[in-house]
């Protein structure tokens, strides 16, 4: 082997050296996973309202009235921003399937409160839309339409997917559990 | 012998000086629109070196009037509290907004005179990528606030990034850091807004000059009308010193001066209206630049999402990705498009080119249009409307444009 072709070689090699010793670092980019994204909403967690001056105390079913939803967290649970969910309390002989009925109590239905297209909080209003009947849930940001008495199906916009529901029930205080897991993964999925 | 002498004679500036400060600058108003630019670029980063003197990266709580807010948003909050402290964030944020629409009307100029020719090419993927760059600095200065709209913003930032089909979570991961949002996100976006995207736009900017000196401005056409055929390889123009330094001098003052009277009469990003980060989303649109993503992400409708290949090709994809992805490669290819092949060294008139100033102007209404569809709850327009006034607009501009340059045209 000449010089000439010991130092082209000694530079490819180094260049794959350099490269494949890049790469350990960049994967370090990714982020560590953080102890809220851990802290998943179980069934048996009772469920707190997110925000006012209740925020923190248990969502009853009795706290809110009919065709009123409230933003709220499984308790202890807030620091993660996928366990927020709107719980809505409906007529209870409005909700239809697909709607789990069976994770409803007395009219009061949640849904996961992240919008399914980018990811935003979604709003239950009063607010005509689209044309869209009372109640539904809309996102404020690119204008998706949900209906909470069909099991968050979408009725209009662009959100891909319905909201997931999350099956809850009432405790002998009248509090709202959740009965188990969300019914889909929630937020934007690829 | 005066300072300047002596500079002059240890640094060898005679040769400088005979070199490149009689290049000449073509006098026309459109060929400020650059220097506009990079003046914004100039103000952009003396503000921003005021703002990371007192600009705490974290989200970590502290305590403020109101109980524990984050860090970045209570020194955003202070900053504002300090002398003329609330001028210069304005500042930062106006500039901002100037830079890219001074960037956007000299890539429109560049355009309609079809100075993008052989051999200007590169240069105009350079000011493409500028575009791109100085946009993308913006977003990734969305957040820093750390306030209700900051936070919104990135999120559907980090929404579009995961709809990405098949590497979409990789994607948005390692790009924000994790999940959105999180206590790594704010330090990794102050990397990138305050390290990596000026350093870029820096470098982009150099080359994009350099080739610019190397190459020659075009001229007016008319400027090359006027004179002999034998010395068409030559550019006309005002000396660089010192006549357009002068100009440049004051015209970069008149930016200053813009910039200022903005931010001293309409508030820009008020932080402390806003809020800090709450789990409710507030009604928002992102700014004039990304409007027309916006409008288009509200336009596809979500039954067009699709399962392909063991993934998702969403609305929000197409929405944001696909389609201003085919509109950008558009841009990007223009001057492999355009049919003319002969180069070029002088602007030409917007109407020599009966095609070239129809789809210009096609490309200018279709932006308008799908910012329009941002805008469609607030017109009372449903979204049946908003695509066939999107669809439309573009192709009657497209024959009125054609049909006038047919008659105009040389």
């Amino acid at each position: 082997m000449d010089r000439r072709k010991f130092a082209d070689l000694s530079l490819k090699a180094g260049v794959v050296a350099a490269v494949a010793s890049a790469i350990p670092g960049v994967m370090t980019l990714r982020g560590k996973a953080r102890v809220a994204a851990t802290k998943a909403v179980e069934a048996g967690d009772r469920l707190v309202f997110a925000l006012g001056q209740n925020a923190g105390q248990p969502v009853t079913r009795g706290g809110f009235s009919q065709n009123e939803a409230v933003l709220a967290y499984p308790e202890n649970k807030t620091d993660n921003h996928e366990n927020l969910v709107l719980v809505c309390k409906l007529n209870p002989t409005a909700l239809t399937a697909p709607t789990d009925l069976a994770g409803t109590a007395e009219g009061v239905v949640a849904y996961s409160a992240i919008c399914t297209h980018l990811g935003c909080t979604v709003r239950f209003t009063e607010e005509p839309m689209d044309a869209a009947p009372f109640p539904h849930i809309h996102c404020p940001c690119h204008a998706a339409l949900f209906d909470p008495q069909k099991g968050g199906m979408v009725m209009g916009g662009p959100a891909p997917r319905p909201l997931p529901q999350l099956p809850v029930h009432l405790n002998d205080k009248g509090e709202v559990v959740v009965s188990g897991p969300f019914s889909a993964p929630v937020g934007v999925q690829a | 012998m005066t300072i300047a002498d002596w500079v002059t004679d240890r640094l060898g500036l005679e040769r400088l000086r005979a070199k490149y400060l009689g290049k000449p600058f073509p006098e026309h108003p459109t060929f400020f629109l650059g220097e506009i630019a990079l003046f914004c670029f100039v103000i952009l980063v003396g503000t921003g070196m005021y703002l990371a003197l007192f600009y705490e990266p974290s989200a970590g709580p502290v305590t403020g009037g109101a109980g524990p807010m984050p860090a970045a948003y209570a020194s955003i909050i202070a900053i504002d509290s300090h002398p003329f402290g609330a001028l210069v964030r304005r500042m930062h944020h106006w500039a901002a907004q100037l830079m890219i629409a001074s960037i956007t009307l000299h890539l429109l100029r560049i355009y309609f005179t079809a100075s993008y020719r052989k051999p200007r090419e590169v240069n105009w993927l350079l000011g493409l990528a500028l575009l791109g760059a100085t946009i993308g600095t913006s977003f990734a200065g969305y957040l820093l606030p750390y306030d209700q709209f900051a936070v919104t913003a990135t999120a559907i930032g980090y929404g579009i990034a995961r709809s990405i089909p098949w590497i979409g979570p990789v994607v948005a991961d390692y790009g924000f850091a994790g999940q959105f949002p999180s206590a790594s996100s704010v330090p990794r976006f102050f990397a990138y807004h305050v390290v990596w995207a000026p350093l870029a736009l820096s470098g982009l900017i150099a080359l994009h000059l350099v080739i610019l000196l190397k190459q020659k401005h075009t001229e007016p056409a008319a400027a090359r009308a006027a004179r002999a055929p034998a010395d068409a390889h030559l550019i006309e123009g005002v000396p660089l010193w010192p006549q357009q330094a002068s100009l440049m001098a004051v015209l970069m003052l008149i930016v200053i001066a813009v910039t200022a009277l903005l931010s001293a009469f309409l508030p820009v990003h008020p932080t402390e209206l806003y809020g800090p980060p709450s789990p409710i989303t507030p009604e928002v649109k992102p700014d004039w630049y990304l409007l027309w993503v916006y409008g288009a992400l509200r336009l596809i409708p979500g039954d067009l999402s699709v399962r392909f290949l063991g993934t998702t090709i969403g609305s929000e994809a197409i929405g944001a990705m696909f389609i201003p992805g085919l509109l950008g490669l558009a841009i990007v290819l223009v001057p492999w498009l355009d049919r003319g092949t002969s180069s070029l060294h002088y602007a030409e008139s917007a109407t020599a080119s009966p095609k070239r100033l129809a789809f210009g102007l096609a490309a200018v209404t279709l932006f308008l249009a799908l910012s329009l569809a941002g805008f469609g709850g607030e017109l009372g327009l449903g979204v049946p409307v908003l695509w066939a006034i999107t669809l439309a607009t573009p192709l009657v501009v497209y024959g009125a444009g054609y049909a006038l340059a047919k008659r105009v045209g040389p």
